[in-house]
């Protein structure tokens, strides 16, 4: 595996490349027409760029050179010198000394001193006359072969790199059973082979799975333009800080949590932090702190949007909640905070009170939860009034491959994402006790409602479940805790099979229309397995408990 | 699996030949032969193991994974009310892999599945009272009538699995 590290130099060799390509070409047509703008635009912008990227990378001479031919490109756009004589000979000495720089950052070596022609270029921004060797004319063989130089890396269309992820996918199935029938035939070749296939795809799959990663800062670096906007519209002052922009992440991933994500930094600013005003009325420091920030959790990656404004109002939240209907009066008086901050994300749910143009147009946070749901992920919040509120979105690395649970139902295997699995639980009838017809153990000091998942899929109709009841609870009962939107339930199953890396097919027509699934996946042993959903199972349950 | 008895060879009929084929696989619902052409068949197989799936009306037997593509298993005697008391699908069943718009669908069937070649002309349209009376109406593209006696009902596929027509629910309640 490659370190981070290297795989910056890579991709910053491979920019450098194309930008040093290009000047190479716009520099031959300013010397063919000294006048073309254009040309001499994308020369000033690709100098920049270059600047910026060096220096980020620490190359402290590469990035001066680019300044310095940064600067001349602007003195010749405001027609304060001319691309003619001495000067063009010095910049092209210094877009060639560019050139064996990124050569040299690429295979490692020291970068070449530049004192001679930094000097050279200090002369042609002060309008001097640069000092020209005429030894250095001449140009070797070696060099100008190294022009030829083609990039070491390739841009690939997002789509070529799913279809390959399919394949991989249906391999790995295929690959599963494999191993599966050559145990069962016990033939030494063959079970040899089938282990070799088994590393072999491993790997494959590994490797597709990582070609597929971006950093989340390619996301994350286009919110200071986004809050700077916002900010101003509200005119608030706010400081963003950003951090963890090179964790890794499938590239898809970070597509589909675009949306929720400037949802959430869009209502950080607007709704979270405070006005100027109410700050210094809070003895607060009159910019706001707004951080986005990416971590690695285990396998999952992290999304923090954090503020210090003033925090949730849960009682507001709890109001609300009972005069939208979406909870009686009586049951929203016993919910604990996470439970009341749940409702925010019910569809329509607006704590806005005017209709601004950023945000409260009571569309709002339930496309965080749409997102975060698709893709079987979680959302976390923290908030403390006066003092702030974070947002964390917990997501998959990799949309294609999921740690599952596997449970048995009659004789039915059902794989459960890891994402939302909290605990499993064996039972014995003492320590489940009946509340109104619903089986309730306690678990950390939290009651967890507990239901037969064979009645949550098997029982039709709208109608609630029966009444759960104390004699009826016999034996150990195997109990898989899951947890959907800070709400946990226990599910009861038959038995647990085991956990497993599982790849997931989508339901196809006319049974996607079934929300209770996210899919299928297919067992070394050929069978069907049906991958559970657990934000509808949870849905499903409190529609109709008892 | 199943082997088609290609009567025509030759790839284009003529237009001046009167007798246009049709080649159908025909398979039994009930007491009735059903036919469906062979360009909507993708397979005929033996049923594989199917997962039952929760929350879908009776007549879609689950799901099951035929050459790596999972598709639904449904069972059109239940669909129609055709099986006879008594007789229950046998443990060996077969299933015809029909392609619709834009998905597959197997069809349980409890005989192996035949394949017929016979003149378009064959075929007619389904007599108006049936058209209006029948459930299966708007599926029928015809009745073919067999030189030695009894009938074969055409259906035509496209028709008959339209997501929605495929998920109304009779005798089932929507679940959310």
């Amino acid at each position: 595996m490659k370190t981070r590290d290297q795989e910056y130099r890579e991709l910053f060799m491979a920019e450098a490349l194309e930008y040093y390509d290009s000047m190479s070409r716009h520099l031959s047509e300013l010397e063919r027409n000294p006048n073309a703008g254009p040309a001499l635009n994308e020369l000033f912008r690709l100098m920049h760029n270059l600047k910026a990227n060096a220096r980020a990378m620490g190359f402290t001479d590469l990035g001066e050179i680019a300044h310095h031919l940064e600067t001349i490109f602007g003195l010749i756009r405001d027609k304060e010198r001319e691309f003619s004589g001495a000067l063009i000979k010095v910049v092209f000495a210094g877009v060639d000394a560019l050139g064996s720089m990124i050569r040299a950052v690429g295979a490692s070596q020291p970068l070449p001193d530049a004192t001679a022609l930094l000097e050279n270029l200090d002369r042609v921004v002060r309008g001097e006359a640069p000092v020209l060797d005429e030894a250095e004319a001449g140009e070797t063989e070696e060099e100008s072969n190294r022009k030829m130089e083609l990039s070491d890396l390739v841009y690939i269309q997002v789509k070529k790199l799913d279809n390959l992820l399919n394949l991989v996918g249906e391999l790995v199935i295929d690959r599963d059973r494999i191993m599966t029938l050559a145990q069962e035939l016990d033939n030494p070749a063959l079970l040899a082979t089938a282990q070799h296939l088994f590393r072999i795809s491993d790997d494959l799959q590994y490797s597709v799975m990582d070609a597929r990663l971006v950093g989340v800062g390619v996301l994350l670096n286009k919110f200071p333009r986004v809050v700077r906007d916002v900010a101003s519209a509200e005119d608030k002052e706010v400081e963003l800080t950003l951090s963890g922009q090179d964790v890794q992440i499938d590239r898809n991933i970070l597509q589909i949590i675009t949306d929720a994500l400037l949802h959430l930094v869009r209502n950080a600013v607007s709704h979270g932090l405070e006005t100027t005003e109410n700050r210094l009325k809070a003895g607060k420091p009159v910019v706001g702190k707004l951080t986005l920030s990416a971590m690695t959790e285990r396998d999952d990656v992290l999304l923090q949007v954090r503020d210090d404004g003033r925090g949730i109002d849960t009682e507001a939240v709890r109001r609300k909640a009972v005069e939208r209907g979406l909870t009686t009066a009586h049951t929203a008086a016993g919910l604990d905070k996470e439970a009341v901050w749940a409702f925010l994300f019910e569809p329509g749910f607006s704590m806005a009170q005017k209709v601004t143009d950023i945000s409260g147009r009571g569309v709002g946070l339930d496309v965080v939860k749409l997102a975060l749901d698709s893709l079987g992920g979680q959302l976390r919040v923290d908030s403390e009034m006066g003092v702030g509120t974070t947002f964390t979105l917990v997501l998959p690395t990799s949309i294609a491959v999921k740690g599952a649970l596997l449970v048995e139902v009659d004789e039915r295997p059902y794989a459960i994402p890891l994402m939302h699995t909290d605990t499993v639980l064996a039972l014995h009838p003492g320590q489940i006790s009946v509340v109104g017809g619903v089986m309730v153990t306690h678990l950390h000091e939290q009651s967890v409602p507990l239901v037969p998942l064979r009645q949550l899929l098997y029982d039709e109709g709208v109608e609630p479940l029966p009444a759960a009841n104390k004699s009826d609870i016999e034996g150990t009962q195997h109990v898989l805790v899951v947890n959907y939107n800070n709400r946990r339930l226990g599910l009861v199953v038959d038995r647990f099979m085991r956990q497993q890396n599982i790849v997931i097919k989508p339901l196809s027509k006319p049974l996607d229309t079934i929300d209770l699934f996210g899919g299928v996946t297919l067992l070394g042993s050929g069978q069907v397995c049906l991958v559970l959903d657990v934000p509808a199972l949870t849905r499903l349950f409190l529609a109709k408990r008892p | 699996m199943a082997e088609i008895d290609t009567a025509f060879s030759s790839a284009k009929p003529e237009r001046a030949k009167p007798a246009e084929l049709v080649q159908l696989i025909v398979f039994r619902l009930g007491d009735e032969d059903y036919g469906i052409r062979i360009e909507q068949v993708k397979e005929v197989t033996v049923t594989p193991d199917v997962a039952r799936m929760p929350k879908t009306p009776p007549f879609i037997k689950g799901i099951a994974n035929l050459r790596g593509d999972i598709i639904a298993i449904i069972d059109l005697e239940e669909r129609f009310n055709l099986r006879p008391a008594g007789r229950p699908l046998p443990e060996r069943s077969y299933t015809v892999a029909v392609e619709a718009a834009d998905y597959t669908l197997g069809l349980m069937v409890r005989e192996v599945p035949r394949p017929l070649t016979m003149p378009l002309s064959q075929i007619e349209a389904a007599p108006e009272f049936v058209q209006d009376s029948s459930t299966r109406d708007k599926y029928l593209e015809g009745i073919a009538k067999l030189p030695e006696g009894g009938i074969i009902i055409v259906l035509d596929m496209r028709k008959l699995l339209t997501p929605s027509e495929v998920m109304r629910l009779p005798g089932k309640v929507a679940s959310s």
